[in-house]
């Protein structure tokens, strides 16, 4: 049965951009669209500019409003919340047919980030010498908390990359960025997994590629909708789990964490009357505990169980797990994940009560006057410090198991 | 009163005599048919050995082969770069060492080898048999039937492991504090499915197998059902409170907004 190409049903415009920046746009409301544009087109010329959008720009503006913009057709993003290997490979496929010079991917709600924000991503691509322009949102003490205990601690202790949020829906792509994203992603749409996340920034870090980026300020995020945290979480972690194994001869090499050019936004501590309540995390983790002891004692070697069977009789109050302990947690799944110990649909699951257990105690340290980014550098220097036993393990996982 | 004694005495004699000599020919029958049995037997047994020998010389030889193929063929793809290869060209690039395709291709080819020598061992050993009428002829057929009942048991214990993991995990992930519970259920429920399945592949019990299953299968699922049904009452209220709410916010506000309040205020992603 014949199927309709999405690239095609886009209306070419009268005169090709070349040598322009093409703006991809997740699907977003009318409001949304015309804070977007008026920003874009405030940093930038119109001409330069193609933008391309799933929605039907013209009904949604008002009439006469960017004449001088070229507007065309895109396909509708995967998934709302992040983007998708299928996005990329319609980016680049818009941007090769229109002959941009360079890509702002920006994902759904992105009509909050400011003009200087846009440009900031714009800019870098198209006149600087980086590929790859990652944001740095400004985000709500307790928000992005996957991304804080487990993608970016990740990705800097073997990426040796400072990028805060390797999964921002808002990128800016050189060409041959967006090139080499789109060949990773075909391999993933050819087997019907364009919903897949992809990881530009260890992509770019394998690549060779410059990697920057920018402060953005605030951002409204859009919740992942339907699926839970109970499929989410599996979902990305498998991925970068999985990316982490195919790319395993770049990593095992020692490598420099580039020095810190511009300190990041700190987030301010939050404040008492709005400290979370993690009494149901707690709960999930001590059942999970009492339940899930023997899968986790197949994953974690007896050091890692110990310290869990303390946590797991530690009062509210006195809830912290040590940062070495996360680390070691996140190493020895991602071992398991490669060597298949156990299914890994379970593997990822029994990741989940741990995980909670990690965001308590961090609402926990954040409440008694740590601010969160310095909780989550400790973090992070805690996954550094422990990465020569992922590297041993990993080459030696038999022999090496102490 | 002689006489009497001599007819006694004559009768005893006439007695006697046919007693000890049908004695003498019990045992004479039963040492001719213990001996002729062993000898049956051996025969038998002389019969098949060939057959035996040649099921295990054959399964021995291709054992050996595919040692040597699975070898063979791990160094050349080994040494052709073939997972790297396959890597590059396909996107489902997370195998592990123990499951890469140059492995799975070796362990593939030695089983294949192991399974022709096999089958090649169970033809020899069937010729050999066939000439052999002595043997119950429905010996081998229910040895067959045995092996099958085996690969049941395997298959079925193992989905009843998998599907217990499952969920345990799914229902702890959920919070149900019975989670232990449910899972053990479960993994009884396809246990006693696999047993029954056994034993009516091994055709032993006939229909008080299938009675027994009857009962335990529905006393299970009974239980499972009284147990999740009393103790999520609360669970199912809540659930659907909550979507009553949920719907009722979305229908006043949009869906994406940010989020102030303390109960809101943890965001994983």
């Amino acid at each position: 049965m014949a199927t309709a190409d999405p690239i095609s049903a886009i209306t070419t415009p009268s005169a090709r951009p070349d040598n322009g920046l093409l703006v991809l746009l997740a699907a977003m409301t009318p409001e949304q669209l015309e804070r977007v544009l008026g920003n874009l087109t405030a940093s930038f010329p119109a001409e330069d500019l193609l933008i391309a959008s799933p929605d039907a720009v013209s009904d949604a503006l008002p009439a006469g409003s960017y004449p001088s913009l070229r507007i065309v057709a895109a396909p509708a993003a995967n998934a709302a919340w992040t983007l998708t290997a299928a996005d990329f490979v319609n980016a680049y496929q818009l941007a090769d047919k229109n002959k941009a010079r360079g890509l702002l991917m920006l994902g759904s709600e992105s009509g909050s980030l400011g003009a200087s924000a846009l440009h900031g991503l714009a800019n870098a691509v198209l006149t600087t010498p980086t590929d790859l322009a990652v944001s740095c949102y400004d985000l709500p003490p307790h928000a992005g908390l996957v991304n804080s205990a487990i993608l970016y601690p990740l990705t800097r202790a073997l990426f040796a990359s400072r990028v805060r949020y390797p999964l921002a829906p808002d990128l800016g792509l050189s060409l041959r960025m967006a090139e080499r994203l789109a060949g990773v992603a075909h391999r993933f749409t050819a087997i019907n997994q364009g919903e897949a996340p992809l990881w530009p920034v260890n992509e770019a870090a394998v690549a060779g590629f410059t990697v920057d980026q920018f402060d953005v300020g605030p951002r409204l995020q859009s919740r992942p909708t339907g699926p839970d945290l109970n499929t989410i979480l599996p979902l990305v972690t498998g991925a970068l789990f999985s990316d982490i194994d195919a790319k395993a001869a770049f990593w095992q090499r020692f490598r420099q964490l580039p020095p810190v050019d511009d300190p990041l936004p700190m987030p301010q501590a939050p404040s008492s009357d709005a400290a979370a309540d993690i009494a149901p995390m707690l709960s999930a983790f001590r059942l999970a505990y009492s339940n899930l002891h023997e899968i986790w004692s197949l994953v974690l070697p007896p050091n890692s169980l110990l310290g869990l069977k303390r946590l797991s009789t530690t009062d509210a109050a006195d809830f912290r797990m040590p940062e070495s302990l996360w680390a070691r947690i996140v190493f020895d799944f991602l071992l398991a994940h490669r060597l298949r110990t156990i299914n890994r649909g379970h593997l990822l699951g029994a990741l989940i009560p741990l995980y909670l257990a990690w965001v308590a105690s961090h609402i926990n340290i954040t409440t008694s006057g740590t601010t969160p980014e310095c909780h989550i550098e400790a973090v992070a220097a805690a996954f550094e410090t422990d990465k020569p036993y992922l590297v041993s393990r990993w080459r030696w996982p038999d022999r090496f198991n102490p | 009163m002689q006489n009497i004694l001599a007819m006694l005495q004559t009768g005893q004699d006439e007695t006697l005599q046919p007693l000890y000599a049908e004695n003498a020919s019990i045992w004479h029958h039963m040492s001719e048919a213990l001996y002729q049995s062993l000898y049956r037997v051996l025969s038998l047994l002389v019969a098949i050995l060939p057959g035996i020998l040649a099921f295990i010389v054959a399964l021995a030889v291709f054992t050996l082969i595919g040692m040597a193929v699975s070898a063979l063929l791990r160094r050349g793809l080994t040494a052709a770069r073939f997972d790297d290869h396959l890597a590059r060209n396909r996107g489902d690039i997370d195998w592990a060492p123990s499951t890469s395709p140059t492995a799975l291709i070796a362990r593939i080819s030695f089983w294949a080898s192991v399974l022709l020598g096999l089958l090649i061992g169970i033809s020899a050993f069937d010729a050999s048999y066939a000439t052999t009428t002595t043997l119950p002829s429905s010996l081998l057929p229910y040895l067959t039937r045995v092996v099958g009942a085996v690969f049941l048991l395997i298959a079925g214990t193992l989905i009843a492991r998998f599907l217990a993991r499952s969920v345990l995990i799914g229902a702890v992930n959920q919070q149900l504090q019975y989670a232990r519970f449910l899972s053990l259920g479960i993994k009884w429920l396809v246990l006693v499915l696999t047993a029954a399945m056994v034993l009516d592949h091994l055709q032993m019990g006939g229909n008080i197998v299938a009675l027994a299953f009857g009962i335990l299968f529905g006393g299970i699922v009974l239980t499972l059902a009284l147990a999740v049904g009393l103790g999520s009452r609360d669970l199912v209220s809540r659930s659907l409170e909550s979507h009553a709410e949920h719907s009722g916010e979305r229908s006043a506000t949009p869906p994406t907004t940010s989020t102030t309040g303390p109960a809101d205020s943890i965001r994983h992603f």
